[in-house]
C-alpha cells in the first residue's frame, strides 16, 4: 500500500475521517415523521403542529393557506369548535395546552382583515363539474377542495345565502355576522358557482343532479327537528329548539316567558337557553338525563354540548338538571305550567344495547312557562326519499361514499355526526378527495396513519414551563347584546403561544442532535431538507449510540435496526 | 573572551548564549548552580527568555517537551535522582524526535543516597534514545553545549550533554567563552517543521500499532546512529569558529606505538593524562577520552585500539550483578577486530570516590598481573565490606 | 485503511459546517461516549487558535491511532502524568515566540486527580495562562475500568468490586475543585455534557481570563458505569439534578457561582440508571445504609453550595438547556 512512517509518528488533521465508524452501527437513526395528537385527533383533520411552526416563524400568510388547504373557515372554527385538539395537546402534560384554538381564529381574522385570497387554481381543461347540495360547512368544505382541484363546482344552497346552521342556529356572541360573511364571501369568491334559493326536491330532482354532473355530493344537515310528547302530550304552542334559535337569530322576539325549561344537551340546547337569558327571560333550566362534563366521567355519559359554553351558560345564570328526563307535562288547559322531573339515566348493557332508564321514587316537580325541546335533528327527506328511506340520516362511508348509490358522497350532520363544524368540514373534504379519486379511478390507500406521539415520546427536559395566553372573555353582566364574549388573542399573544409548541413529531431545528453526538455524525444544513429538518445523518460514521433519538425534545429521531 | 569561572557558571553563560527561549529549572545538586546562574541572568535582564521554576524534574523534562513541540529552543538541566526520575520522559522526547539539549551533572543514585560524582546517571538512561557527550573539561563542556544545539535541531534527537558533578561543575578556572557573534554565526534560530501551529495542526503522540512501531524504533535507531556524522561536522565546524581543536567522537592522545591503552569518560581523563606525565616508568599508554558515548563509536573505537595488546576501559559506574557498562559495550565493538586486545574493565570512582594519580600505576600493574578478571572495582577497600553471606 | 475523504457522501456538507470543528468523525470512541462529546464541545467552543496537550487515557488512544488522527487542531499526547506540565512548556514557547495561540491541558480523572496531580498543582501555582479540562468519567477507563480517587463511593469498578464484604469503593470522591481552588487561580468550574451550552460559556470565561484556569467536566461512561450509550445526556442530567455533581464556578477560591436545581431528585433516580451502583439495591443493610449515605452526600453538596434553586431560573438545571426553534441561525 505504499504507507510510509511520519517522523515521531506523528499524525495529519482529520484523517481520521478514512475510518468509516458506520460500520459499528446496529440501528440507525432516522427521521420519521408522525402526527401530532392535534393532528390525530382534529376532526377536520387539519395539521395544528404544521402551521403552529410557521406561525412561530412568522410566516402567517402561509399559516392561514396551509389551515385552509384542509379547512377554509378558521375564522369560524376558530370560535366555534370544542378544540379537542386541546384536551390532547401533549403540552397539557408539561404545563397548559397551546391556545390552538385562538390561534386559528387569529389567522381567519388576519386573512379576512388583510384580505388574503383563497389560493385556488383555474379548473383544468376539460375539468369535470361537480354538483354539491347545501352550502353549509360540510358542502363549502366539500366544493372548495374540489375547486383547489381544478374542478368546477356548482354549490346548490336552499336559502339565499351560504353557511347553513353557521348563519341560522349560531348566535352572534359566538360566531359575528362580519367574520362568517367575511370567510364565505372570500372563499365562494375563488371560483366555485354558487347557486342560491335552490331546494333539492323543489327545484332539482337527485336524478337530474345524476344525469348532469359528474359526481354529486350531499350536504343537506338535519333542518328536520324530531318529534317529542310526553306520553303523547306536547303543549299548545310548542315551539322546537333549532326552530326557535333560528327564528331568533333571524328575525329577533321577545319572549315574554319568566321561566322556561329547555330539554337536551347539546349546543343547540345551551345556545337558546343562552339566547333566553340574554333576551330577559328571567330563569332558564337545561334538562337533560346526561351527566355535566366532570373530569372522570364517561365521554359517552357526557352532554354533547362543548363544555366551555356550559360554562359560560352557568356564568350566566342557566340552571342545569343533569341525569334528569321529563315524566309528566303539567298541563293547565293546552299551557304547560310545569314539568315532572324524575331522574334518568341511559344505561349500557354488555352487548352495547342502550336503555333510558327512570328511577321511580324520585319525581320532583319544575315550574315553568314553557318548555322547549331540543332533543336533536335529523334530514329533511325532501328530494332524499330514495336515499333514507324512512331513516333518520345518511349512510355514508369513512370515505363520504353513499352505501349503494354510486357517484354519490355525503358528510356533515346529515350523516349523524354530533354535530361538529368541523367533523363536517373534515367529512367535506374526504369526500372531496374520495369523488377525486373515483373519478381518476385510483384505488383508496390502504395504509392508516401511524400513531400519534405520546407525552413519553417527548423528551420534557429540554422545555420551560410557560404559562398559556388567555384571550379576555367578556363579564357576565356585559354580556347581552351581539359583542362576542370571547375576544382573540393579541398579535404578540400569538406569537408567544406558538412558541410554546412542543413541534410534536416535527423537527424545530433546536439544534440537539447536532450539538450531542460524540461522533460529529449529525450535520446542519443551510436549507430544510425534503424531511422538513435542518439535519442529515452522516451514516458513514454514525455509530448508532441513539444519543440524539433519545435527546430530540419532538421524538422525530427514531432508531431503527440497520438494514 | 576569557573568564575565571566556576564549571556550572559557565554553562549558564554559555546555554545564555544559545539563545533559549524556555527554560525549566528544578535544584538538584550538582546542578543547581546551572540554573541557579541562569536565574540570575534572566532576573538581571541579561537573558530574555521563559524560565519556567517548576516542581519536579518530570515536570522540568515535560516542560521543555512542551516548549520544543510548540517551537522553541529549550534547555534544561539536572543530575541523579532527576534525571532517573524523568527518564519516562527522555524516552518520550526521543521518540517524539524532539531536539533539545539537557545538561547532566552527573551524580551516583540512591540507595544509598550520595551527592557526589559518578556517571551511574546517565548511564541509567543510555537506552533513551539520546546523544550522549561526555565532557572532560569545562572548557570542552562550553564547546559542546553550543555544538549540541546544532547537532540536536540537524537530526531531530535530543542531546545530553554529560559533566562530572562538582569536579567541573563546581570548579573554578579559566575558560575561554564564546562571543555572541560567534554563537550566532554558528547556530541559526530554531525552526521547528513540526511545531504545534494551528495553520498546520498536526497529531504529536500517537498509538502506534505493531505492523508500525518496529520501524519508528529502526528509524530511531537508524537517525541515532547516523547523527555521528552530524557530531563530527559540527565539532568541525565549530573548530573553525573558536580556533580549539574538537574532539568529536573521542579523544586519543597520540597513537604512537604504545601498546596499552586506557579509556574512560568525563573528567578522569585529565587525571590520566597528568598521571602519564608524572608517572614516566610507566610502559608507554596510550590514552583515549570517550566524547560520544551515544551513537557508540565502534568503527573509532576500533580505530583507536589499532595495535594495542591490552585496553583498559575506566568508567564511572557499573551494571551491578554484570560489570562494566562501558567496558562490555568496547568489549563487544573490539570483538570485531582480527586480533582485539584484551579488554581489562574496571569501575573507578564511584559515589564521587577521588580518583588520585596513583590510579594509573594502579592499573598498569593490574594489566601486568593479567589475570583475566573481566571486571573489577579497581579502588574497592576489601576491609571495609561487610561479611559476605 | 479505507478510502480518501474526497469519497465521503456528506464532504462539502462536513466542511461547511457553521460552527468550528476540532474533533471529527472517524474516532474509535464507545457508542455514547461521554467523553467524546465533551472533548468535541470544549474545542468547538475554544476555536482553531489554540494548542491541545492531552494526557494518556482513552481520548487520545480513541482518536489517534496512526496514522489516523481525529483533531483539527494542533495536539500534543506526551505521557500519561504531565500534561499540565507539557502545556505549561508549550505556553511558555508561544508566550516566548509572541503567539497569540492558547494552550489547553486535557486529562481524564486518572490523570487530572491521581498520578498528574503534582503537574497539575504546578502549572497552576505557576501562574501559567492555561486551561486544564479534566473529562471526568470517575474510573481509569481506558486499561478497564479501575478505581481513581475521582470514583465516587460505593461505586463498583475493577479494583473496587463489589462482594461478600465489600460495597463498592469505600473512599469518597476527592473534591478536585477544592483543592485547584485553593491554588486561588482566578477561575475554576464545574460543568456537564448534559449541558453543552453551560460548557461553551464556561470554556470562553476561562480563555477570556489571563492566568491559570480549569474546568472539571462530568463525562458518563456507557461501558464502565453500565448504561446503554443512548443514556449518557440523561444519566449526566440526573448527576445534577441529584445534588452528586454540582455545578459551580469559583474564582480566585470563592464560590462565586452554581447552578441551581429546580427539582431535586434523589439519588436513587440515578443510580438505578447505572450497573456500577446495581449491588446497593441489593436487599441488604450495608446496601441500604450505603444508598443513605449517597443521599447524604448529595444534601450536603446542595446545601454547601447552595444549589437549591427558589423559583424557575433560565440558567437553572431546567432551564440551561432549553431549546429554542430554530436554533443558532445558520451563520
Amino acid at each position: 500500500m505504499g504507507l510510509k512512517l511520519t517522523r515521531g509518528a506523528f499524525a495529519h488533521p482529520a484523517t481520521s475521517l478514512r475510518y468509516r465508524t458506520g460500520s459499528w452501527r446496529m440501528e440507525r437513526p432516522v427521521h420519521r415523521h408522525r402526527p401530532a395528537p392535534c393532528h390525530a385527533v382534529c376532526p377536520a383533520g387539519e395539521d395544528a403542529q404544521a402551521w403552529l411552526a410557521l406561525v412561530a416563524e412568522e410566516r402567517y400568510r402561509e399559516a392561514w393557506e396551509t389551515i385552509v388547504a384542509v379547512n377554509p373557515l378558521p375564522a369560524v372554527t376558530g370560535r366555534v369548535c370544542h378544540h379537542p385538539c386541546e384536551q390532547i395537546c401533549n403540552r397539557g402534560n408539561f404545563d397548559e395546552p397551546i391556545a390552538i384554538h385562538h390561534i386559528e381564529r387569529w389567522l381567519g381574522d388576519q386573512a379576512i382583515t388583510t384580505g388574503w385570497a383563497y389560493p385556488a387554481v383555474a379548473p383544468a381543461h376539460g375539468a369535470k363539474t361537480v354538483a354539491v347540495v347545501g352550502a353549509g360547512p360540510a358542502g363549502c368544505s366539500a366544493a372548495w377542495q374540489l375547486t383547489r382541484r381544478g374542478y368546477r363546482v356548482d354549490l346548490f344552497e336552499a336559502l339565499p345565502v351560504a353557511g347553513g346552521l353557521l348563519r341560522s342556529a349560531l348566535p352572534p356572541y359566538r360566531l359575528p355576522r362580519s367574520v362568517l360573511d367575511g370567510e364565505l364571501e372570500r372563499l365562494l369568491a375563488s371560483g366555485i358557482a354558487f347557486r342560491p334559493g335552490q331546494r333539492l326536491g323543489r327545484d332539482f330532482s337527485l336524478d337530474e343532479l345524476g344525469s348532469e354532473y359528474a359526481a354529486v355530493f350531499l350536504g343537506p344537515g338535519t333542518q328536520r327537528s324530531r318529534d317529542w310528547d310526553i306520553d303523547g302530550a306536547t303543549p299548545q304552542d310548542l315551539h322546537v329548539g333549532l326552530d326557535l334559535l333560528k327564528r331568533w337569530l333571524d328575525v329577533g322576539f321577545v319572549p315574554d316567558w319568566t321561566s322556561a325549561a329547555i330539554i337536551g344537551g347539546g349546543n343547540t340546547a345551551i345556545d337558546l337557553a343562552r339566547v333566553l337569558r340574554h333576551a330577559g327571560v328571567e330563569t332558564v333550566h337545561v334538562v337533560t338525563h346526561q351527566s355535566l362534563p366532570h373530569p372522570g366521567v364517561e365521554q359517552t355519559d357526557t352532554m354533547p354540548a362543548i363544555a366551555r359554553e356550559i360554562e359560560q351558560a352557568m356564568e350566566e345564570g342557566v340552571v342545569f338538571h343533569e341525569h334528569r328526563g321529563v315524566q309528566r307535562l303539567v298541563l293547565r288547559g293546552e299551557r304547560v305550567v310545569g314539568l315532572e322531573l324524575v331522574h334518568r339515566k341511559e344505561l349500557r348493557e354488555v352487548n352495547e344495547a342502550v336503555r333510558h332508564v327512570s328511577f321511580e321514587g324520585t319525581e320532583s316537580l319544575l315550574h315553568v312557562d314553557q318548555v322547549i325541546p331540543a332533543i336533536g335533528q335529523t334530514v329533511d327527506p325532501a328530494g332524499l326519499e330514495s336515499l333514507l328511506e324512512r331513516r333518520d340520516f345518511l349512510t355514508a362511508t369513512e370515505q363520504g361514499r353513499l352505501s349503494g348509490a354510486p357517484g354519490l358522497y355525503a358528510g356533515g350532520d346529515a350523516c349523524g355526526n354530533h354535530g361538529s363544524v368541523s367533523a363536517a368540514i373534515g367529512d367535506g373534504r374526504r369526500a372531496a378527495l374520495t369523488i377525486e379519486r373515483d373519478l381518476q379511478r385510483i384505488a383508496d390507500p390502504d395504509h392508516g396513519e401511524p400513531p400519534a406521539i405520546t407525552p413519553a415520546e417527548l423528551n420534557m427536559n429540554y422545555f420551560e414551563p410557560q404559562p398559556r395566553q388567555h384571550a379576555p372573555v367578556l363579564p357576565v353582566a356585559e354580556r347581552s347584546g351581539e359583542a362576542e364574549i370571547i375576544s382573540g388573542l393579541a398579535q404578540q399573544q400569538v406569537a408567544r403561544e406558538a412558541h410554546r409548541c412542543l413541534s410534536c413529531g416535527n423537527c424545530l431545528a433546536c439544534d440537539n442532535c447536532w450539538t450531542l453526538c460524540p461522533d460529529v455524525a449529525v450535520l446542519k444544513t443551510r436549507h430544510p431538507v425534503e424531511d422538513g429538518s435542518h439535519y442529515v445523518f452522516d451514516y458513514d460514521f454514525c455509530k448508532g449510540c441513539g444519543l440524539c433519538a433519545r435527546e430530540c425534545p419532538t421524538s422525530y429521531i427514531v432508531m431503527e435496526t440497520e438494514p | 573572551m576569557q573568564y575565571a569561572l566556576e564549571g556550572s557558571q559557565a554553562l549558564a553563560r554559555t546555554v545564555a548564549l544559545c539563545r533559549p527561549q524556555v527554560i525549566a529549572a528544578y535544584p538538584i545538586t550538582p546542578q543547581t548552580h546551572i540554573v541557579e546562574n541562569l536565574s540570575k541572568l534572566v532576573a538581571d535582564g541579561l537573558l530574555d527568555c521563559e524560565l519556567v521554576s517548576v516542581e519536579s524534574e518530570f515536570s522540568a523534562a515535560s516542560v521543555v517537551l512542551g516548549a520544543v513541540a510548540a517551537g522553541a529552543r529549550a534547555y534544561t538541566a539536572s543530575s541523579s535522582q532527576g534525571i532517573l526520575l524523568m527518564c519516562e520522559v527522555l524516552y518520550n522526547i526521543s521518540g517524539l524526535r524532539l531536539p533539545m539539549v539537557m545538561t547532566c551533572a552527573n551524580r551516583a543514585v540512591s540507595g544509598p543516597l550520595s551527592i557526589w560524582n559518578d556517571q551511574q546517571d546517565s548511564m541509567a538512561v543510555r537506552d533513551a534514545g539520546w546523544v550522549q557527550l561526555y565532557c572532560a573539561t569545562n572548557q570542552e563542556a562550553v564547546d559542546t553545549t553550543i555544538q549540541a544545539y546544532l547537532i540536536a535541531e540537524q537530526t531531530e534527537l535530543p542531546v545530553m550533554v554529560c559533566v562530572d558533578g562538582f569536579t567541573l561543575t563546581h570548579t573554578l578556572e579559566v575558560l575561554d567563552i564564546p562571543d555572541q557573534q560567534q554563537v550566532d554565526r554558528f547556530l541559526p534560530p530554531f525552526n521547528f517543521d513540526r511545531r504545534l501551529d494551528p495553520t498546520s495542526p498536526i497529531s504529536i503522540g500517537t498509538l502506534v500499532a505493531p505492523d508500525f512501531f518496529t520501524e519508528s524504533r529502526g528509524d530511531h535507531h537508524r537517525a541515532l546512529t547516523n547523527a555521528q556524522q552530524a557530531i563530527v561536522a559540527a565539532a568541525a565546524a565549530w573548530e573553525d569558529v573558536c580556533g580549539r581543536r574538537q574532539n568529536p567522537l573521542l579523544c586519543v592522545s597520540d597513537m604512537g606505538d604504545a601498546r596499552i591503552g586506557i579509556l574512560t569518560l568525563g573528567s578522569i581523563a585529565g587525571t590520566l593524562a597528568a598521571a602519564r606525565d608524572h608517572f614516566q616508568s610507566v610502559p608507554a599508554t596510550r590514552l583515549m577520552a570517550l566524547r560520544a558515548f551515544r551513537p557508540f563509536p565502534a568503527e573509532a573505537i576500533r580505530h583507536a585500539c589499532e595495535g594495542l595488546t591490552d585496553l583498559v576501559v575506566l568508567e564511572r559506574a557499573l551494571s551491578p550483578g554484570s560489570g562494566g557498562i562501558v567496558g562490555t559495550e568496547v568489549r563487544a565493538a573490539l570483538s570485531e577486530l582480527q586480533t582485539a586486545p584484551r579488554v581489562h574493565n574496571f569501575s573507578v570512582g564511584l559515589g564521587g570516590r577521588d580518583v588520585p594519580m596513583d590510579i594509573y600505576p594502579r592499573i598498569h600493574e593490574a594489566v601486568r598481573a593479567g589475570s583475566g578478571i573481566p571486571f573489577d572495582i579497581i579502588d574497592l577497600e576489601p576491609d571495609k565490606l561487610p561479611a559476605a553471606i | 485503511m479505507g478510502d480518501s475523504s474526497d469519497q465521503l457522501s456528506h464532504r462539502g456538507l462536513r466542511l461547511s459546517q457553521p460552527r468550528f470543528s476540532g474533533l471529527e468523525s472517524g474516532h474509535r470512541a464507545c457508542q455514547g461516549c461521554g467523553e467524546a462529546l465533551g472533548a468535541r464541545l470544549v474545542t468547538e467552543a475554544a476555536g482553531p487558535d489554540v494548542a491541545y496537550a492531552n494526557a494518556t487515557g482513552c481520548l487520545e488512544v480513541f482518536t489517534t491511532a496512526w496514522p489516523d488522527s481525529a483533531w483539527r487542531v494542533p495536539w500534543i499526547h506526551s505521557l500519561f502524568e504531565n500534561a499540565p506540565a507539557v502545556a505549561a512548556g508549550m505556553e511558555a514557547a508561544l508566550k516566548a515566540r509572541g503567539k497569540t495561540t492558547r494552550v489547553i491541558s486535557m486529562g481524564g480523572d486518572g490523570s487530572t486527580f491521581d498520578i498528574g496531580f503534582q503537574a497539575l498543582s504546578g502549572m497552576l501555582e505557576r501562574g501559567h495562562n492555561v486551561l486544564h479540562v479534566c473529562f471526568d468519567n470517575e474510573a481509569y477507563m481506558n486499561t478497564g475500568i479501575q478505581r481513581s480517587s475521582s470514583t465516587p463511593h460505593a461505586a463498583s469498578t475493577t479494583t473496587s468490586p463489589s462482594g461478600k464484604v465489600r460495597m463498592g469503593k469505600r473512599h469518597l470522591k476527592k473534591d478536585i475543585v477544592s483543592i485547584v481552588a485553593a491554588h486561588h487561580i482566578p477561575y475554576a468550574a464545574t460543568s456537564s455534557v448534559a449541558y453543552p451550552s453551560d460548557i461553551r460559556k464556561k470554556v470562553r470565561r476561562a480563555l477570556a481570563i489571563d492566568g491559570p484556569t480549569f474546568l472539571h467536566i462530568h463525562t458518563p461512561c456507557p461501558l464502565g458505569w453500565g448504561h446503554d450509550g443512548a443514556l449518557s445526556i440523561e444519566v449526566a442530567r440526573l448527576a445534577v439534578q441529584t445534588g452528586l455533581f454540582p455545578i459551580i464556578e469559583l474564582e480566585r477560591g470563592r464560590l462565586a457561582g452554581s447552578m441551581p436545581i429546580r427539582t431535586v431528585r434523589p439519588v436513587t433516580d440515578y443510580l438505578q440508571l447505572q450497573t456500577r451502583f446495581r449491588h446497593l439495591f441489593a436487599d441488604d443493610a450495608r446496601a441500604r445504609e450505603e444508598l443513605e449515605h449517597l443521599q447524604a452526600l448529595a444534601d450536603h453538596n446542595i446545601e454547601v453550595y447552595n444549589l437549591r434553586g427558589t423559583q424557575p431560573d433560565s440558567r437553572d438545571s431546567e432551564g440551561a438547556d432549553t431549546v429554542r426553534r430554530g436554533g443558532m441561525r445558520w451563520a
